[in-house]
């Protein structure tokens, strides 16, 4: 039996994504209160309207015992909405998930216990890109993603080409905001290692290790800041690896991050800059990796509470001012939080 | 790598102060062995797991009890899916018997199998504040044979481990100290060639480990040790050597579900695949992710349940 590792990988996200589509819940009916006979419009704030011709707006007798809270409702009274639709007691939704990840850049928030996370993205250039993740505890999360943004050139003077699928692993753990001490931003220390990228008689490996603060600053925005040391081995033929490690802190190490802020009620506008290797095969063993900065803005809109849709424009030579590779992309992110509430559920008992 | 120590360690402090300790303790009961006893009860355990991620603890599953893990590491060796499983059964709260099972799936092949048997044994003392819990575990290798540069290499190691553990109370309940000691007998030959294609050394490997409750279900975890490490590149010396390495480990095991636990986590360690040494802690490269997770299987509870066998004499 032999495993082909990124297809296991594409077929999971796949599979994935279908598990995540069709464990939503279904919206709840709730129907609107019958009108009374006369006509009067019911009332807006769901109390059924009177039904011995008394104006809505009336004050009520004063001499006149209040009725008891469990009496019935006299004949002709539309039924109260509990028991029409008799929806059970239910739990309080759980609160709305910070994302570990801007558009780019990493944030320091961490998926909670059980929550699944997805990423799909596809761009203009044709590249397509998925990212899961599984929060461990409160205090950590795993993953992996396929990315389309690392790119490599065989000489200085070549057009960098797209070097994909290049498929990564990461593991985060960090401290929810405000756990330490007050104004304490959300901080996650994350690492990502990719597997070996393998063409051409090239091979490449990449590292990330990550420091990610992120803070609200206000009701409305969020202020992302990363700091990463880089790493990265590039072979091409029977020559020995070139680590990128090899020519100093200096070439290793970049800070990025962002900003996100909810314009609208259910929509943010993101803006990040991040950085991603770029290999040249035949290049020196200084330039043979260099770090790229990407620059990113866009939006972020709710669909529902387990969905939300990013698009935008990325600008991956930003360091050279060089729009015309700008991309516009689109992302899928899906959220599905079936794990936490069976675990939760179970720990109640 | 110092902010990264530093986060780990704040990761690590945030939790004990309003948390209490997920795992089990050594006083609490063990899972139901009654006739009645619903599936929940069953399975509400407390277990206790013998491990932090490499390091063996000084505890063992439980009586009537079955642990299962196993992990996976993606990118311990390039391109390869790298798994390792362990099945241990609890003896009396004193000793267990595992048996390992270590293969490396390659994309296009599968390497054999690599069994292992093992014994651990906990010193029977009851637990007082500030006296460390006591276990001795020995490690049965069987030889695992690698293909470095189309030469076959047979290497083994079998391992005597002696460790501690030590919870700590006051203002730092949560955090738990494991200590031990690991004397390995590692071997490495060159199937064929005669002792110029043999190295064998006898080390004494220090190891520590550092557990400590980051919220109500998970517990952050570090574990540091000396580990004999192989060297054999024959393009530099045919001679394979047997050297002392640095393993290195930080990251989470979350109790899901009583008896069902998940860990992940991040790790120094040498890079098997070429021979070769890890260039240093710099090379970020030659780190590793691992994942994985261990399932308590409460025989004894459920085979009461069913048949009415092994169920506790007291009922």
């Amino acid at each position: 039996m032999s495993m082909n590792v990124p297809k296991l990988l594409i077929a999971g996200a796949v599979a994935l994504t279908a598990g995540v589509a069709t464990a939503q819940p279904l919206p709840v009916p709730i129907p609107l209160p019958t009108p009374p006979p006369d006509g009067t419009p019911p009332p807006t704030d769901g109390t059924p309207p009177p039904t011995d011709g008394t104006p809505t707006d009336a004050p009520p007798p004063v001499d006149q015992p209040p009725p008891p809270v469990d009496q019935p409702p006299p004949l002709g009274a539309p039924p109260p909405i509990e028991s029409i639709t008799e929806v059970p007691a239910s739990e309080p939704p759980p609160p709305p998930i910070d994302l570990p990840e801007l558009l780019l850049a990493p944030s320091g928030a961490m998926l909670p216990a059980g929550v699944i996370y997805s990423r799909s993205g596809v761009d203009t250039s044709g590249g397509l890109s998925s990212d899961m993740r599984f929060g461990l505890g409160d205090v950590a999360e795993f993953g992996v993603a396929v990315t389309d943004l690392i790119r490599g050139r065989e000489a200085s003077g070549l057009t960098p080409r797209r070097l994909a699928p290049f498929y990564t692993a990461t593991f985060r753990m960090g401290l929810a905001e405000d756990r330490l001490f007050r104004h304490q931003p959300a901080l996650a220390l994350g690492f990502r290692k990719s597997f070996e990228y393998e063409a051409d008689n090239h091979r490449a490996r990449i590292a990330e290790l990550h420091l990610a603060a992120s803070g609200h600053v206000g009701t409305r925005t969020t202020v992302h800041l990363n700091g990463s040391f880089w790493d990265a081995s590039v072979e091409t033929g029977d020559e020995g690896a070139v680590l990128l490690h090899d020519q100093g802190l200096g070439r290793q190490f970049r800070v990025g991050g962002g900003v996100a802020v909810r314009a609208v009620e259910d929509a943010d506008i993101l803006i990040d800059y991040a950085w991603m290797p770029e290999f040249c095969f035949t290049c020196s063993a200084p330039n043979r990796t260099r770090l790229r900065p990407i620059l990113s803005w866009g939006v972020r809109y709710d669909l529902a509470s387990w969905a939300q849709l990013q698009s935008g424009v990325r600008v991956p030579d930003i360091g050279d001012a060089n729009l015309l590779d700008a991309q516009i992309f689109g992302q899928l992110t899906l959220i599905n939080r079936s794990i936490e509430r069976v675990v939760d559920r179970q720990r109640r008992r | 790598m110092r902010s990264a120590l530093y986060l780990s360690l704040a990761v690590s402090l945030g939790g004990p102060g309003a948390i209490r300790v997920a795992h089990a303790d050594d006083q609490a009961p063990a899972p139901l062995r009654q006739r009645r006893a619903t599936a929940a009860e069953i399975f509400a355990g407390p277990f206790r797991s013998p491990r932090l991620f490499a390091m063996p603890v000084a505890d063992v599953v439980g009586a009537y009890q079955l642990s299962l893990s196993g992990d996976a590491s993606l990118l311990q060796e390039p391109g390869i899916l790298t798994a390792a499983g362990v099945a241990a059964i609890g003896f009396g709260d004193v000793a267990q018997i595992e048996y390992r099972h270590t293969s490396a799936v390659g994309i296009g092949d599968i390497e054999a199998p690599i069994p292992a048997v093992g014994v651990q044994l906990q010193a029977p003392f009851r637990e007082r504040p500030w006296v460390p819990a006591v276990a001795i575990a020995f490690r049965l290798g069987v030889p695992r044979r690698e293909t470095i540069a189309d030469q076959p290499v047979d290497e083994s190691v079998t391992d005597l481990y002696l460790v501690t553990r030590l919870r700590l109370r006051g203002p730092l309940t949560g955090v738990t100290l494991h200590t031990g000691a690991r004397v390995s007998s590692a071997k490495i030959v060159r199937p064929g060639l005669d002792a110029a294609g043999t190295a064998k050394r006898l080390m004494v490997l220090p190891t520590f480990g550092l557990d400590l409750a980051a919220s109500d279900s998970a517990r952050a975890i570090a574990e540091i040790g000396l580990a004999p490490q192989f060297r054999f590149d024959p393009a530099v010396d045919a001679a394979p050597q047997v050297d002392y390495g640095l393993l290195g480990r930080v990251g989470v095991r979350w109790a899901a579900l009583p008896a069902v636990v998940l860990d992940a986590s991040i790790g120094y360690q040498l890079e098997v695949a070429r021979g070769q040494p890890a260039d240093g802690l710099e090379s970020f490269v030659q780190w590793d992710i691992r994942v994985g997770g261990e399932v308590f299987v409460p025989w004894g509870a459920i085979a009461c349940r069913l048949t009415g066998g092994f169920c506790e004499s007291r009922e």
